[in-house]
């Protein structure tokens, strides 16, 4: 009987927590924006806050394509000329993190800061 | 002209090894290969097609179509690998069994595959068209990328065609295991990417021990799906992925021995 009940409480317990995933999506993350001209990425440097997911805004004001990525991050998205591009990072320990353009990697490089 | 053969030869790596491991098996079994070079062809226009549409693609589901599709495109190719490794395990014993199935599972999988990696070449080409100064060392650079990396596709595919047969599907199945597991956890990726899966802070990270990065670490991302940082949400995605495929195989394999003993007391 007691053990019925535990059972039931697990249960419950993940079906709530199942319920509160869609509402935890919905809420407002930070925003942050960041622009691509000539091939290089404007900031270089992006300041983001600790242990929070983050939404990032990557415009592209170069004609050509590009290709957001890093390895620190896992993030990779290409970001087609003149457009821009969402993208959620984080949540990130302290630390700095390295972006760079894979199109152009040699110019278009920068890095996340968290802090 | 080094940054065009690193992207080229990744793309074609991860495509050329599925693309291998499945024209092994059309070999293996002796099915008719001028389907295979149809579906590379419907992969290379969809790739274009992919290419031509990224802009709207990107825009749709509130700037994360992108992922969604990507993600979808995976989980598609990882439900048709799981269908032809059953269907592989049901023409054991010298059956010949849902050869049609197989032979359609086998062209979406190999069209879904090249459309994938094919549309980034396309959209890294592009970009640098209008720039002429550029573009034929681009190209050269792309060339030997894709040479280098159908060269690897090549090798894998005449071990798999040369290895005795009674070790052939096995092999076959473990490779098909392991990438299966590797595209489900790039889907989950995808996802934690669009705000469509929680994220949460990466569980390990080998990154100092084998970098993601490098040839190597490129090569085990093609083939397991090696992801130095994953998040949990990858991390449960790819044991999902593995379980469910090792899960099916055993069970396959196990009515298939059955209807082997059968066969042999039998054998009219």
């Amino acid at each position: 009987m007691a053990e019925n009940l535990r059972c039931k409480a697990l249960l419950y317990t993940l079906a709530l927590g199942v319920l509160a995933m869609p509402l935890h999506a919905l809420a407002e993350r930070p925003v942050l924006t960041l622009e691509i001209r000539d091939h290089l990425f404007h900031p270089s440097e992006l300041v983001v806050p600790a242990n929070t997911k983050v939404k990032l805004i990557v415009y592209n004001r170069d004609a050509t394509a590009e290709e957001f990525e890093s390895y620190e991050l896992n993030r990779e998205k290409v970001i087609m000329g003149g457009q821009k591009a969402v993208i959620f990072i984080g949540p990130l320990a302290p630390g700095e993190y390295p972006f760079f353009g894979e199109f152009n990697p040699k110019t278009a490089q920068g890095k996340v800061i968290a802090q | 002209m080094l940054t065009s053969v690193i992207i080229v030869l990744r793309e074609v790596l991860e495509a050329a090894l599925l693309l291998s491991i499945l024209l092994a098996m059309c070999r293996v079994l002796e099915l008719r290969r001028q389907w295979f070079y149809g579906a590379l062809a419907a992969g290379v226009l969809g790739s274009i097609g992919y290419g031509l549409m990224l802009g709207p693609i990107s825009e749709a589901a509130d700037g994360v179509g992108q992922e969604i599709l990507n993600a979808a495109l995976q989980l598609a190719l990882y439900f048709f690998l799981l269908v032809i490794a059953l269907l592989l395990i049901m023409n054991t014993h010298g059956n010949r069994r849902y050869l049609g199935l197989l032979q359609s599972m086998m062209l979406l999988a190999i069209a879904c595959a090249t459309l994938r990696e094919g549309s980034e070449i396309f959209i890294y080409l592009m970009a640098f068209a209008p720039q002429q100064a550029l573009l034929s060392s681009v190209l050269s650079g792309a060339l030997i990328g894709a040479g280098i990396g159908f060269s690897i596709g090549a090798l894998i595919y005449y071990v798999l065609v040369e290895l005795p047969c009674q070790y052939t599907l096995g092999v076959v199945l473990t490779l098909l295991t392991l990438v299966g597991g590797g595209l489900c956890l790039q889907a989950a990726q995808q996802l934690v990417q669009a705000d469509w899966l929680p994220s949460a802070m990466p569980l390990w990270d080998t990154s100092t021990l084998l970098d993601e990065n490098s040839l190597f670490g490129q090569l085990l991302y093609a083939l397991i799906g090696y992801e130095a940082t994953p998040t949990p949400a990858e991390v449960i995605a790819y044991l999902l992925g593995v379980g469910m495929m090792v899960l099916l195989i055993a069970f396959a394999l196990r009515r298939s021995d059955m209807e082997g003993q059968n066969y042999e007391f039998h054998p009219d």
